[in-house]
This record gives structure tokens, C-alpha cells and sequence, in this order.
């Protein structure tokens, strides 16, 4: 109860800690609007022209369906790849020698680029979800898998051997030791992903799909449309942002808080 | 012996370098903003100078009262920064005389032309007067207290000397416009910006002592740091605010970094979140100047992006309100302790500064549409006006008195073993 107390005072002043990030976004709009004025507004239409835009995608209600189709693709291979990255990621771990065997296959994994998997996926999904939904799932799975694996591998010993010692019951190991340092772990990782999936989609279904903001892109692409070409992309980033800071950022913030102690705590 | 001329050295007057500064700033504040009043009230008529009414109104609010705040705080708070002698009275005499000369000169630069507002041969040469005379007490200022924030083993305090030279550059231009018979205002508004920029560093070295002993008188632990990078992240976007103002008015570019401006100031109020401790008087007036020059920059900033009104309702939150409450401020606190009196505890301290706060709300008031404007100006000189008329009243005796305490020059309260 007192924790729930501490966290919810906790919230102003971190949504007041905001305004730095703010700040640096507002500095970001004047560099636009500068590069816009030196270039014009063919090339950069400035981010006053842009907001209209997607005020009036948004009134129009073009905005929200296509961002809806996107938002359930990535979504849908994130999930996957979070179920499958963090189940295999936490097996390997427990081994050392699936470990060891699993490390050059993320690195293939990972150096393979995403447009790659996308050309495969087009080849056997064709048109269908299932393009842009596997190329998500094949490039965060990667990133969970390692996150996973290095949680498990990190686990400390001692502790372990204690729990067995004492016999604690298989629940209580789960929760109270094994679960939240694998998740201090897991949860950074989860967060990269859900921004690789994020750009990733939007890439996918810009060269395969017939709906969806990638898919809107391409079109506005093939209009020269440069204004709903950023109104697009400032649709994608600004639903990051505020998913990333008022969602994700704070559980990080805590679950980090909690890494701070261990490592505070085993160093005293 | 203590002499009953004020002109003579030997007169309490010339005890601290803060003492003739900050009196005289307090009778700028008030008797400029009557004539203010009376002209924008009642058409009568202000000295003819070059640009105009409203130039007459800006230079001397910023290089008349602004700027003679500025001289004591820096005469009495950079020796105690850097714990170094008091600054002598003779020097202060001679600054405090060029600031004289700087009223007179700019006052008469309209005399001698035929039009209103034109530069004659006499206005000339006393707008020349004024130029030099502005430029002398900058660079006294500088040259006094320049060797004790180098010769500072830690050099915390540089930044004082870079914002006092920095001060420089828009008088210099301010006269080179007017002499050349330029519209000279956008110096004005540079200056605003400086001097919001040196507000921002020297509220940070009065804060700590505040609002710790806030703290402190509440039994909690004196641990309010006011962090430089959120101090440097806004000083950097003023900065940039101020040069985009001066290259491009009027456009968009200077709206968003307004607006980034105020949001650094808002993410410099998280130091501020200290509890309770926050609503003692001293630490809320500080923290009002804040929340003014936040305001201030946010409604430019608005304005600009939008394209609607409120240019000068955002700037005169920033004047009127954040520079008018943080000298307020200075003149309250650094004024009675460096002349041995503790803070002042009574209710028109605070009185004066939500007066002041409420001035700068009801000049910003003028924006809105259908806004009464004329009676509106005139309730925002007459709060402003008040405050410094009752900051004269109580504090006039004590500035320009001698010291009761057996204090012989600047220090602080005199400890008494007890």
C-alpha cells in the first residue's frame, strides 16, 4: 500500500520531468522550421503546414483506421515475439550449452537486415497480415531472445543456492527470486522491440501492403505530397512517443529502481 | 563622521555599493512608470527621444531601473561571492554618476531637432553622453569586479562576468541605431533577454540560501540543489529565443524556440518541488519569477506560432513580472541584510509581490479580445507603481541611513554572541 502511495506521488513529478524532454522537442521544431525557410516547402514544408495535416487527417478520419491496421499488425508479431524471444530466450539460459549454441544463431538473427526478411515474407505470405506481421515477429524476436538469455545467465548464484538450501517452494523461487531480475532484463528489451516493431511495420507495408500508414506513405509518396508524407510519419512517431513516455517509461523507470538496489545493496 | 551630504563620501549612503543603486531603482520604478501612466492616461508629454514614446518607455525601464538594480546586486553580491573586499564607496560614487548621466543625456536626446523623435545637433550630443555614460558604468562594473571572479580559485561565478560584458553589446548597438537614426527598439528586446538569462544565474545562487533555510525552519533537511544542466538547457534556449528575435522578428523560427525556452523553465521548477517549504514566502516569490518568465515565453511563443496576438503581453510578463519580482526580490532581501537587518517578516513583502505578479497578469490581460485595454494599462502601472512607492517607503530610511548594528559597510548580520 505504501509502495502504490510512493508510486503515485511519485507521478507528477515525473510527468513534470517531462518538460526537458519537451523542451528539446520544441528546439527540434525550430530547426524544421528553420531548415524549412532555408529550403522551401516543397522539399520541407514547415511543421505548422504539417500539423494541419494531420489535424485534418485525423478530423477527416482517414488517420485512425489506417493507424488502427498498423497499430494490430505490430502488435500481433510483437506479441509473438515477445511469447516466443522470452520463452526460448529464459530455456537457453538455464543451459550452458544452449547458450553457448544459441549465440551465433542471434547473430545471424540480427545481422540479417530487416528488408530482407520482408522480400522472403512478400514471397511466401504474398499481400496477406502475414508479410509485415512475420518481418516484425523476425526482427524483434532477436532482440527479446538476448534479453531473456542474459536475464537467466545474470541470475546470481548464491541466491539460487540459498533457495535450494532452504527449500523454498518452487512459487515462491519463481516470484520473489527468479521472475523479477529476469524481468529487469526482459523489460528493456521488450521496449526495443516495441520500437523496432514500430518502424519495422510501417517499412513492411510500405512495400506490401494496400492498407495501413506504411501503405498511406507510399501513396502520399506517389503524389509528392511531402506535407502528409511527414503528417504520416509525425502520426507514427508522436503515438510512439506518448505509448514509450507515458506508458513504458515509468514501469522501466521502477523496474530499473529495483536493479539500482541489488546492485547498490551487493556492493555495500 | 557621518555627513548629513548625500553627495559627500562619508554619508551612509555610500556604505555599500548596493545602497544609492537600489534606491534609485526603486524611484526610477515608480516615478517612470507615473510618467508612463500620466502619457498613456492622459496624453502628457514624455521627453522627445529618439524612436518614440515607447523606446523612451523600454530604455529607461531596462537601462534606468533594470540596469541600476543590476550595478548594486553585482557591487555587493559578487564580493561575497567570491569573499573578497567590499567594492569602495568612491568608484560606486562615480558609477552611480554616470547612471545619472545616462538619465540626463538620453532624457535631452530629443532636444535641439525640430521634429519629435529625430536626432538634432544638440540631441546628438546627448544621446553621445548617454552612450558613453551607459558604456562607463558597464565597464566599471566590469573592470571592479572582474579581477575577483577570475582571481576566484573555483571560478563559479564566471558566468556573471560574461553575462555584465554580454550587457554591452546591446547599449553599444542601442546608441549606434539611435545616432544613426535607425529604429534602435530590437536592442531593447535583446537586453530582455540577457537580463533574463542573469536573473536565471544570480535567483540560482540566491535559491539555495532560501530555500534551504526554508527548509531548515521546517526540520527537514537542507537539501535543495539548484542543478546547472536544467539551468543551462533554458539559458541556452533564451539565448537562442533572444538571437532568432533579433535576426528574424516577428516569425515562427523565434515561436518555437520561445516555447522551448518556457518549457526548460517549467522542467526548472522540478528543483523547486521541494514540499511544504515551497509556500514560505521567500521560496514562493522566487519561485513566482520562475513561473512568470515561464508564462512570459510561453505566450510569445504561442503567439508566434499561431500568429495571433500577444507579442507584447508575453514580453511584459517577462518584464513586468519577472523582472520587476525578482528585483523586488533583491531589493527585499539582499537590501536588509547587507544593511544588518534580517529579513523583513511583515505582510507588505509578500503583499508587494503578488501586487507586482498581479500587475504583470493584468498587463498580459491586454491581449485578450474585448479586453478593456485602456483601464486595464492603467491598473498594471498603478499595482507596479504602489509596490515600489511602499518598497520606498519602508526601505528609503534604512538604505540611506546608518547602519544600527555597528556594521561599517556591507556585511551581513552582524552575529551577536549570545
Amino acid at each position: 500500500m505504501t509502495l502504490l502511495r510512493a508510486w503515485l506521488t511519485g507521478i507528477p513529478a515525473y510527468l513534470w520531468s517531462g518538460w526537458g524532454a519537451i523542451a528539446s522537442l520544441f528546439l527540434l521544431l525550430a530547426a524544421w522550421e528553420g531548415a524549412s525557410a532555408v529550403h522551401g516547402a516543397l522539399i520541407l514544408p514547415d511543421p505548422g503546414t504539417v500539423f494541419a495535416t494531420l489535424a485534418g487527417l485525423v478530423d477527416s478520419g482517414a488517420a485512425w483506421p489506417e493507424l488502427a491496421v498498423t497499430a494490430r499488425r505490430a502488435a500481433t508479431g510483437l506479441a509473438l515475439a515477445i511469447a516466443a524471444g522470452s520463452t526460448l530466450g529464459m530455456l537457453a539460459g538455464i543451459s550452458m550449452t544452449a547458450s553457448m549454441m544459441s549465440r551465433p544463431l542471434v547473430t545471424v538473427l540480427l545481422g540479417t537486415p530487416p528488408i530482407a526478411w520482408l522480400v522472403l515474407a512478400m514471397l511466401w505470405f504474398g499481400a496477406s497480415d502475414g508479410t509485415p506481421v512475420f518481418t516484425v515477429f523476425i526482427a524483434c524476436f532477436p532482440v527479446i531472445f538476448v534479453g531473456a538469455l542474459q536475464g537467466t545467465r545474470t541470475l546470481d548464484g548464491h541466491l539460487r543456492e540459498v533457495a535450494t538450501v532452504y527449500r523454498l517452494p518452487l512459487r515462491m523461487k519463481l516470484f520473489d527470486l527468479y521472475l523479477p531480475h529476469v524481468v529487469s532484463y526482459l523489460f528493456p528489451a521488450w521496449i526495443t522491440a516495441l520500437g523496432t516493431s514500430w518502424k519495422v511495420v510501417v517499412m513492411a507495408e510500405l512495400l506490401s501492403s494496400a492498407d495501413g500508414v506504411g501503405a498511406a506513405l507510399a501513396v502520399s509518396r506517389s503524389h509528392l505530397d511531402t506535407a502528409a508524407t511527414l503528417a504520416w510519419i509525425a502520426a507514427v512517431v508522436l503515438t510512439l512517443l506518448t505509448v514509450e513516455y507515458l506508458l513504458l517509461e515509468p514501469v522501466k523507470r521502477e523496474l530499473e529502481g529495483w536493479r539500482r538496489q541489488e546492485t547498490e545493496g551487493g556492493a555495500a | 563622521m557621518l555627513n548629513r551630504n548625500p553627495v559627500n563620501l562619508s554619508h551612509p549612503l555610500w556604505l555599500c555599493g548596493f545602497r544609492p543603486f537600489f534606491l534609485a531603482a526603486a524611484v526610477a520604478a515608480a516615478g517612470l512608470m507615473a510618467l508612463w501612466g500620466g502619457f498613456l492616461g492622459h496624453g502628457l508629454p514624455l521627453p522627445a527621444v529618439p524612436g518614440g514614446p515607447f523606446v523612451w518607455h523600454a530604455h529607461e525601464l531596462i537601462f534606468g531601473f533594470a540596469l541600476a538594480a543590476v550595478a548594486g546586486f553585482a557591487l555587493t553580491a559578487i564580493p561575497e561571492f567570491t569573499d573578497t573586499a567590499p567594492v569602495p564607496a568612491q568608484p560606486v560614487r562615480l558609477l552611480f554618476m554616470l547612471w545619472l548621466a545616462g538619465r540626463a543625456g538620453f532624457w535631452l536626446s530629443g532636444a535641439g531637432s525640430g521634429e519629435v523623435g529625430g536626432v538634432g545637433g544638440l540631441g546628438a550630443a546627448a544621446l553621445a553622453v548617454a552612450a558613453l555614460a551607459h558604456l562607463g558604468l558597464v565597464g566599471g562594473l566590469v573592470a571592479l569586479l572582474a579581477p575577483r571572479l577570475v582571481k576566484d580559485p573555483e571560478r563559479k561565478h564566471l558566468s556573471f562576468l560574461w553575462a555584465l560584458l554580454a550587457l554591452a553589446v546591446p547599449i553599444a548597438g542601442f546608441y549606434a541605431d539611435a545616432l544613426t537614426g535607425a529604429p534602435p527598439a530590437r536592442w531593447l528586446h535583446a537586453t530582455i533577454g540577457l537580463l533574463m538569462i542573469l536573473i536565471v544565474l544570480a535567483l540560482s545562487r540566491i535559491s539555495m540560501r532560501i530555500v534551504n533555510s526554508a527548509l531548515e525552519e521546517r526540520g527537514e533537511s537542507p537539501d535543495y540543489r539548484a542543478r546547472p544542466p536544467k539551468r543551462n538547457l533554458a539559458i541556452v534556449c533564451i539565448a537562442l529565443y533572444t538571437v532568432a528575435e533579433f535576426l528574424s522578428p516577428g516569425e515562427r523560427i523565434g515561436g518555437w524556440l520561445a516555447l522551448a525556452a518556457a518549457a526548460a523553465l517549467c522542467h526548472l521548477q522540478s528543483d523547486w518541488h521541494v514540499g511544504r517549504a515551497l509556500f514560505r514566502r521567500w521560496p514562493l516569490m522566487l519561485f513566482g519569477v520562475y513561473l512568470l518568465m515561464a508564462a512570459g515565453y510561453g505566450l510569445i511563443g504561442f503567439a508566434l506560432v499561431s500568429g495571433s496576438d500577444g507579442l507584447s503581453a508575453g514580453r511584459h510578463l517577462l518584464t513586468v513580472g519577472a523582472i520587476g519580482l525578482s528585483i523586488y526580490m533583491v531589493l527585499n532581501i539582499a537590501g536588509r541584510m547587507h544593511c544588518g537587518q534580517p529579513p523583513d517578516e511583515r505582510r507588505w513583502v509578500p503583499a508587494g509581490a503578488a501586487l507586482l505578479a498581479g500587475a504583470a497578469l493584468v498587463r498580459a490581460a491586454t491581449a485578450l479580445p474585448g479586453a478593456p485595454v485602456a483601464l486595464l494599462l492603467a491598473t498594471s502601472s498603478l499595482l507596479w507603481l504602489s509596490v515600489f512607492a511602499a518598497w520606498l517607503w519602508h526601505m528609503a530610511p534604512l538604505l540611506a541611513g546608518p547602519r544600527r548594528d555597528g556594521g561599517t559597510g556591507c556585511e551581513g548580520i552582524i552575529e551577536t554572541a549570545t
